[in-house]
């Protein structure tokens, strides 16, 4: 039964973010804190997990293919997320749960808010068939 | 220094902060990445999302994962029985994406989650 509840889970957090465009650890978090009642400590392990392999492969290569991938940047980028995790992790492991999990509260205010500018973005620039395949 | 690699250190610099916020709080980081790049070195925004998923690639938060696991801060078997939903639920979304606007459903997630994370903040500290 619980089995099935994490696979279902899984399920909808991809259609959440195959449907919106949103990073799937932004949704990941919280549901496993909140539907499958883990510790925040350990949910971010395991969100961290999932995000290991390319999930973003198929994305990418349809913005390669429209010409809307600055290469050089991309692996500057790469080098500067893998350096800065590491710190960051650092800094969440001796984290009381309690506080990290406020901390992530936080942080989760500052990704709507960054969510609804984009959808502002959107009406601005207006064009119906893209923006919605996005950042994973 | 040219003006070039001046750039290049600052998107570096920025893609670091992008990556203390992930390993921080478990997430991939394109979140953050990508209105950085539109916000501070003036991409346009698909070209923000276009690079932001070339960082994505690579493993990046293989570092951050492995202190979370060394801390004994993973569960596998949740994590690997995900996996499957959210790879098959990723093509459903893209499929149903085509069909909808999801310009407001993008607005009502941001509003829920917005209302997540100030009751997740205030549930942990104003108790």
């Amino acid at each position: 039964m619980m089995i099935l509840a994490i696979v279902l889970l899984g399920l909808g957090v991809g259609v959440l973010v195959g449907l919106l465009g949103i990073g799937g650890g932004v949704v990941l978090v919280p549901a496993m804190v909140y539907l499958l009642g883990m510790d925040q400590h350990l949910a971010q392990g395991t969100s961290l997990l999932i995000l290991l392999p390319p999930l973003g492969l198929g994305a990418l290569i349809a913005y390669w293919k429209r010409g809307q991938v600055d290469l050089v940047a991309g692996i500057l980028c790469a080098l500067g997320m893998l350096i800065g995790g590491y710190f960051g992790s650092r800094i969440a492991i001796p984290l009381s749960s309690q506080n990290l999990k406020g901390f992530f509260g936080a942080f989760l205010m500052l990704v709507a808010i960054l969510l609804w500018r984009k959808t502002m973005e959107d009406r601005r620039t207006a064009s119906p068939q893209d923006g919605n395949k996005s950042d994973v | 220094m040219s003006e070039r690699r001046l750039r290049g250190a600052g998107i570096f610099a920025a893609a670091c902060l992008c990556g203390v916020a992930a390993g921080l709080f478990g997430v991939g980081g394109g979140v953050l990445l990508v209105p950085l790049l539109g916000l501070l070195f003036a991409f346009s925004q698909h070209r923000a999302q276009g690079t932001s998923l070339v960082a994505l690639i690579p493993p990046t938060s293989l570092l951050a994962f492995l202190s979370y696991a060394k801390a004994g801060y993973v569960s596998w078997r949740t994590g690997l029985l995900l996996v499957p939903g959210i790879f098959i639920g990723g093509i459903l979304g893209g499929v149903l994406a085509k069909h909808f606007e999801p310009r407001r459903m993008r607005q009502v997630f941001a509003g829920m989650m917005f209302a997540l994370g100030a009751w997740q903040a205030v549930s942990a500290w104003w108790r």
